[in-house]
């Protein structure tokens, strides 16, 4: 009966309420899923409840996501297809008007696939976007934030800087106010219940154990002390000063929109700062106004001729930590302008709750101005010692009441030395080593797979988070006693529990093996396990017996180093991991007038800023900048926290020679190593700075006639017809070793590690049959079944480049060829490409021209700033010159997958092969996260049946899959590209996207470039094939994002152009037959992101996977 | 509730020249602002009336106000405290009963048969309480008064129940302790200078420790945050307007408020406009 999901709803009683979704869908016919969509579909518009309408949005994305697409018969060619206008709507965010479009085509058309999937992108972007609205509302209406939203002009600016910082001492120094902070720790990891949109939610879910903590690193800093510093002062120049002495970054504002330029330099956490205080109000941006001058703010501020100066300062945190410290910087930086402005009733010491409360909600501000944003825990350093955070349900005098259930800020409470004792709290630091393993990930999809999940009520998670809660009041209990080691077993099984059950990915194989290591080495004196944040890997923590804790910490670097250097490769390190020293910081954030002589900012501050200074002629440096100088050259003689500060400066003022020059003649000797073909690379270079080629040249000419496939120009795998004879031919093949296996993996897969350069083939990504599985594994599993099935074992032939063949070489090894009893070669490439810097017109072509995802409003400004601001590094670097200011294999590319079946006949892999295996006439090439594609003994009979040189697997599209896809083109059925297409609109009318999974006659391709198997002995000849055939391929430019690594754990992401020629273009050669087959999508997909993971874990593909393998272990 | 005196402060030791400058009133006549003052708290009823002055300024004050000489005393601030002290050297003075309380240096100008302090007063017998004097005032000013708190007295649509009062505070406490509902967004209620107060003032300012860093006393908004806390205290909302003498031109916009607002209305007006006229001329002259 229709209606069924809307009494779970509405439904008062809780048992109802969270009734799970998946659970009830399991049992429903696609007809009745339908209905109760359409019923949805009219609830959600009109009830007038968020949380109804946020819950409908996401029972109607999963629906169409996990549901429904399986139920639904796979219909004749075209059916389905998803219109480009309501795509073009998902991409300016105008979701309910593509909602519309979709439930139109699917009333006209009949439901699909294809439809469902973009019906599910759909709702799932409307859902958060009502969300993040709701919680930017709330932001906005917390009291004492509103008054920031109406201020437009400096002369209703109603602060005005403290006069205890506005004149200087006898000494002639401004007085500065320094806050110093401490990171927050999560005791029991909350199970994320800290999100916003959960605690809003379910408020009595949303509780965390958090203690405010100071950290030293191990066997470097002395003791602990708190991590993060802010500091402001005023200054006798009429600029806004933002200093980040740990990102090495000074800038002087002067205008009104530079403060609102977030991602022009690394001072975006400054500015947030700057702007959530009220110093330079929200409701400013855009205002055009200025900050000096008569009129300007600061003198509005501070008074004429005067300016401020915030400096941030961490010391030597890597970032990744787990610790919040970004969020608790943002809230240092807060407290401290807001206590130079009056905003806080004290300017020294402790804050009293209500400012706490107001630091924490305009943090959440900050961060929502900045475009990121984390838990409502974060902020905890703010506060002092070890408290319960909880959710609080609205009240009327709430802005959330009526809205949501819970409120948008949490209560916080402290717990008293009668709740926690000062023994326990002392047993809890001497057992307790915190360290970070040196991962860096984006966490960024964790939290919205956790909200869908929670939202959903599914069964697996919703259970898991009953657990994790009665495991945090567990642990609150043990708190209670004292049972330091039962906390330590209570947070494993947290990790090993639920906390995995929610999130699989929250475990990785690292971590994993750093468990088990530090189980084995400290025996019954390793207690426990702890995790900390989004994602293991970065910031954990081991809990041992406090007697073994040194020697714990003495081992733990060899531990830690060891596990690293294994999985460099296969995992994205960010550093080295690092060990802390902790301790319970009991006062929270704090602040201090430091006035007189001692009036400096930290000895970093000066190393920073110094060497510009003293470039200047003393004339032009205010009489303030030279008397602080001149104070600080006398603190250096006397002060012994500032010793060797000279030698430091003058290396920064002259930096020695030959350390700049060292990273260029790496790359050189890289280059001279790989053959690199530099005259080649001089004309692509050329050919790109004369506008000659680009991203706007990699299209057909628009006059290309772009039609769909017909009914007759594909076959369909699960409609074969004599589909048991097929099966026989395949088999026979198998049996008779006709048959290899080449897994193309010379690219690192950029997007699968957001340009982190991790070798894709051997990331350990998934659990499956109980350990972490690498995309190579998988795929040996999958030919091991297939073998023991046919009784002969298929070769398995793996293409590499220069980025992936040592790697893989390693990692093979390691793992014993995870004991393929096949052959298993490697390919190296011999092809290698310099990265070059883009050009301005391409990087504008590919944000300005291409349709774009527009992104919600402060991400979206975020976005166009760090364009303009890379726009600008491409032109001061120069445009089209070689990118090298990167470790060497950053700055290199491989130059697409064409290659790499060429290098097969090239390198003598394919003819040694042939001379084991003379029998050998059919290859499977796929992608190596073309996950599902085996050597299916149906389709490989239908290949051979079909006398083609090659066969490609299609797939039905789906809204995620762009990129081109099967056309006819000027009448011949081909691949195309998506960099090829002409327009965005010709990609929606193509039915079906290519898979990159090809069968190949071994024969007939080498009649295609020209050759027999006897030529494959004569390299010579075979070279000039290559070429002459290489020479007919389109070439196409692309952007990479590439990263670059510096500081603690610090990433930046560079686009960089690089050309490529790709395998499916061999399809529009004339004299190559070949043909196409329609296969299943959990055969066909290709794993390009780590966000689809979570899906392809959940709608049953993993699953499917797992049935094609034969693990190796014994 | 009786309110037998009214309490001036000039003791404010860059302000004492202010009270004495000579302005036109509304009939055409030219007083001291002082005198005007006086006048507004005769009218609503004081038949006494004392003025805190520095010491030695008593003579200067008297010698200007000579008119109303039977109804004055002077009273002098023997130390620069601050306002809250100013005010509470007229304890003795005031006794144990309520009253009017004005400052020398701001201009009430409302309509012709209004005046504010006459309606406070009325008020405050009414209802036999302390009244404030507020105005709705836009928050980008909150760095120059003191700002009440409170809720809207049912069926009156100007007077206020005071709940909180803050001096000068920043807008995020204002927003947080300050909001009254029924104002526009953005609004205060900010003080207006005038003041019908019970004695109980008197004690608390008395018992107040003040700043002994600044050597200053309490302020007496400090003293009025307290008072709200002790006993029943009213804010009315004044539609008069009121001219802060101190301000830059501040004695010159009072002067042309006053004298638009009286009977050499049109002859003013008629000034300023041949003035601008003039000006208009010569620019055009100099420029065509």
């Amino acid at each position: 009966m229709s209606g069924e999901l809307i009494r779970i709803i509405t439904a008062h009683d809780e048992s109802t309420r969270n009734r799970s979704l998946d659970a009830w869908c399991r049992t429903a016919s696609a007809s009745e899923l339908l209905d109760e969509c359409a019923s949805l579909e009219s609830f959600r518009k009109r009830s007038g409840n968020l949380y109804e309408q946020v819950r409908a949005l996401f029972f109607l994305y999963a629906i169409h996501r996990f549901h429904l697409p399986a139920r639904l018969a796979s219909g004749p060619d075209g059916q389905g297809r998803i219109p480009y206008l309501g795509h073009a709507h998902l991409l300016q965010r105008r979701f309910e008007e593509s909602i519309q479009v979709f439930l139109g085509a699917q009333a006209a058309d009949g439901p699909s696939a294809g439809l469902s999937s973009a019906l599910a992108e759909a709702y799932h972007e409307l859902g958060f976007q009502t969300l993040a609205d709701q919680v930017r509302r709330s932001v906005r209406s917390v009291r004492g934030n509103q008054w920031m939203f109406r201020i437009g002009h400096p002369m209703d600016q109603p602060l005005r800087i403290r006069p205890e910082l506005r004149e200087p001492s006898g000494e002639g120094l401004f007085p500065i106010l320094r806050e110093a902070t401490p990171v927050r720790m999560d005791l029991s990891h909350s199970a994320w219940s800290d999100i916003f949109f959960l605690g809003m939610d379910f408020p009595e879910g949303a509780r965390v154990l958090n203690v405010s903590i100071d950290l030293a690193v191990h066997g470097r800093d002395p003791q602990p002390r708190p991590p993060v510093e802010a500091y402001l002062r005023v200054i006798d120049e009429p600029v806004l000063r933002l200093v980040s002495v740990d990102l090495n970054t000074v800038a002087e504002i002067t205008t009104v929109a530079e403060v609102f330029d977030y991602a022009r330099d690394y001072l975006g956490l400054l500015k947030a700062a700057v702007i959530a205080s009220g110093l330079v109000p929200p409701g400013m941006e855009g205002s055009g106004e200025r900050l000096d001058g008569p009129n300007g703010l600061l003198t509005r501020l501070v008074g004429p001729g005067r300016g401020l100066e915030l400096v941030s300062n961490v010391n030597g945190i890597p970032k990744g930590s787990r610790l919040a410290v970004s969020t608790n910087l943002l809230a240092s930086l807060i407290t401290c302008c807001m206590r130079a402005t009056g905003q806080a009733g004290t300017l020294t010491g402790q804050l009293t709750e209500p400012e706490r409360r107001l630091v924490a909600a305009r943090a959440i501000l900050g961060e929502w101005l900045a475009g990121s944003g984390g838990g409502w825990q974060d902020s905890g350093g703010v506060w002092p010692d070890m408290k319960l955070i909880t959710g609080v349900a609205a009240g009327p005098d709430d802005p959330e009441h009526g809205v949501s259930r819970g409120r948008l800020l949490p209560q916080h409470h402290i717990f008293t030395r009668d709740e926690i004792t000062e023994d326990t709290r002392r047993k809890l630091q001497d057992s307790l080593i915190l360290f970070h393993g040196g991962m860096a990930q984006n966490v960024g999809p964790i939290l919205q797979q956790v909200t869908e999940k929670y939202l959903l009520r599914s069964e697996v998670e919703w259970r898991a988070r009953q657990d994790a809660i009665a495991l945090l009041r567990e642990i609150e209990t043990l708190l209670h006693a004292g049972d330091v080691r039962g906390i330590g077993a209570a947070t494993t099984r947290n990790f090993m529990g639920p906390i995995q059950a929610i999130i699989p990915r929250a475990t990785t194989l690292f971590t994993e093996r750093l468990i088990e290591r530090a189980q084995a080495a400290f025996g019954p004196d390793f207690w426990g396990f702890w995790m900390l944040g989004g994602a293991s890997g970065g910031g954990m923590g081991l809990i041992v017996d406090p007697r073994r804790r040194e020697a714990a910490k003495a081992a733990l670097p060899e531990l830690l180093g060891r596990a690293k250097r294994e999985l460099e490769q296969a995992l994205p390190f960010a550093m080295e991991p690092v060990v802390y020293d902790f301790a319970i910081n009991t006062r929270g954030t704090w602040g201090e007038l430091v006035t007189g002589a001692a009036a400096l900012m930290p000895a970093g501050y000066y190393t920073l800023t110094t060497p510009a200074l003293l470039r200047r002629d003393p004339g032009q440096l205010s009489p303030g900048r030279r008397l602080e100088l001149d104070r600080f050259a006398a603190a250096c003689r006397v002060d012994p926290a500032l010793a060797g500060m000279v030698q430091t400066l003058f290396d920064r003022v002259m930096p020695r020679a030959g350390a700049a020059a060292g990273a260029g003649q790496d790359l050189q000797a890289v280059l001279d190593e790989l053959g690199f073909d530099r005259a080649q690379h001089e004309q692509i270079r050329a050919d790109l700075r004369q506008g000659r080629i680009g991203l706007a040249h990699n299209r057909l000419p628009a006059s290309t006639e772009i039609t769909d496939v017909r009914a007759g120009d594909v076959a369909h795998s699960d409609a074969l017809p004599d589909a048991a004879s097929l099966r026989a031919e395949g088999e026979a093949a198998l049996r008779a070793g006709a048959v290899a296996v080449v897994t193309l993996a010379a690219g690192v897969g950029s997007r699968w590690t957001e340009g982190a350069g991790v070798v894709k083939a051997i990331n350990p990504f998934v659990k499956l049959g109980g350990r972490h599985r690498t995309f190579l594994e998988i795929h040996l599993a999958k030919s091991r079944r297939i073998g023991q099935a046919a009784g002969s074992w298929l070769p398995h032939l793996i293409t590499t480049s220069y980025l992936t063949n040592g790697a893989i070489r390693d990692f093979l090894d390691q793992h014993g060829d995870y004991r393929y009893p096949g052959p298993l070669r490697l390919s190296p490439g011999r092809a290698v490409g310099l990265r070059i810097v883009p050009m301005a017109r391409d990087l504008r072509f590919a944000w300005e021209e291409q349709p774009q995802q527009l992104l919600d409003e402060r991400q979206q400004k975020m976005r166009e700033s760090v364009h303009a601001a890379l726009i600008n590094w491409a032109r001061a670097t120069g445009e089209g010159s070689d990118y090298v200011d990167n470790v060497p294999l950053q700055c290199l590319h491989p130059v697409g997958h064409w290659f790499e079946i060429p290098n097969l006949l090239r390198n003598g892999v394919l003819a040694g092969l042939l001379r084991e295996r003379p029998a050998l006439k059919t290859l499977m090439l796929h992608n190596v996260d073309a996950i599902g594609a085996d050597v299916d003994p149906i389709v490989l009979g239908w290949h051979l049946r079909s006398g083609a040189t090659l066969n490609v697997e299609v797939i039905a599209r789906q809204i995620e899959d762009r990129g081109g896809g099967l056309a006819r083109i000027d009448d011949r059925v081909r691949l195309v590209e998506g960099l090829a297409l002409p327009g965005e609109e010709d990609e929606f009318q193509l039915s079906y996207y290519n898979s990159n999974t090809f069968w190949i006659d071994l024969d007939r391709l080498l009649a295609v470039f020209g050759l027999t198997r006897a030529d494959l002995d004569h390299e010579l000849r075979v070279a000039e094939a290559i070429r002459a055939l290489a020479a007919r391929m389109p070439t196409y430019i692309t952007l990479k994002d590439v990263k670059k690594r510096w500081g603690y754990g610090q990433e930046d992401v560079f686009p960089v152009a690089q050309f490529e020629k790709l395998w499916g273009d061999m399809t529009a050669l004339p004299e190559v037959e070949t043909g196409y087959i329609v296969v299943p999508r959990r055969r066909g997909q290709n794993l390009k992101d780590v966000a689809q993971l979570d899906g392809w874990l959940r709608d049953g593909s993993a699953a499917y996977v797992e049935t094609l393998c034969a693990w190796g272990e014994a | 509730m009786r309110i037998p005196r009214a309490v001036i402060t000039a003791a404010g030791r860059n302000q004492r020249a202010l009270p004495l400058q000579t302005v036109v009133d509304r009939d055409g006549r030219a007083k001291a602002v002082l005198d005007i003052l006086i006048e507004e708290a005769i009218a609503a009823g004081a038949e006494e009336v004392a003025i805190v002055v520095a010491p030695g300024d008593e003579a200067r004050y008297a010698e200007t106000v000579g008119a109303h000489a039977a109804r004055l005393a002077f009273i002098p601030q023997p130390e620069p405290r601050g306002y809250g002290d100013a005010v509470l050297c007229a304890r003795d003075f005031v006794g144990q009963e309520a009253f009017l309380h004005l400052v020398g240096d701001h201009l009430y100008i409302g309509g012709p048969d209004h005046s504010c302090a006459r309606e406070l007063v009325a008020l405050a017998t009414a209802e036999g309480c302390s009244v404030s004097a507020v105005q709705a005032t836009r928050e980008h000013l909150l760095p120059a008064f003191g700002v009440v708190g409170g809720r809207r007295v049912p069926g009156r649509q100007d007077l206020y129940v005071v709940e909180a009062v803050v001096e000068k505070p920043t807008p995020t406490e204002a927003e947080m302790r300050l909001l009254v509902p029924g104002l526009r967004a953005g609004h205060y209620l900010c003080f207006f200078g005038m003041h019908v107060l019970t004695p109980a003032v008197m004690d608390i300012l008395a018992a107040m420790p003040g700043n002994a860093a600044t050597g200053r006393a309490a302020s007496l908004s400090e003293a009025l945050a307290i008072l709200a806390t002790r006993e029943k205290y009213l804010a009315l909302e004044e539609r008069t307007r009121r001219y802060d003498l101190g301000d830059r031109y501040g004695l010159l916009t009072a002067q042309l408020a006053l004298a638009l607002s009286g009977q050499d209305r049109e002859n003013v007006l008629a000034r300023l406009l041949e003035m601008l006229a003039q000006r208009e001329t010569a620019s055009a002259g100099r420029t065509g």
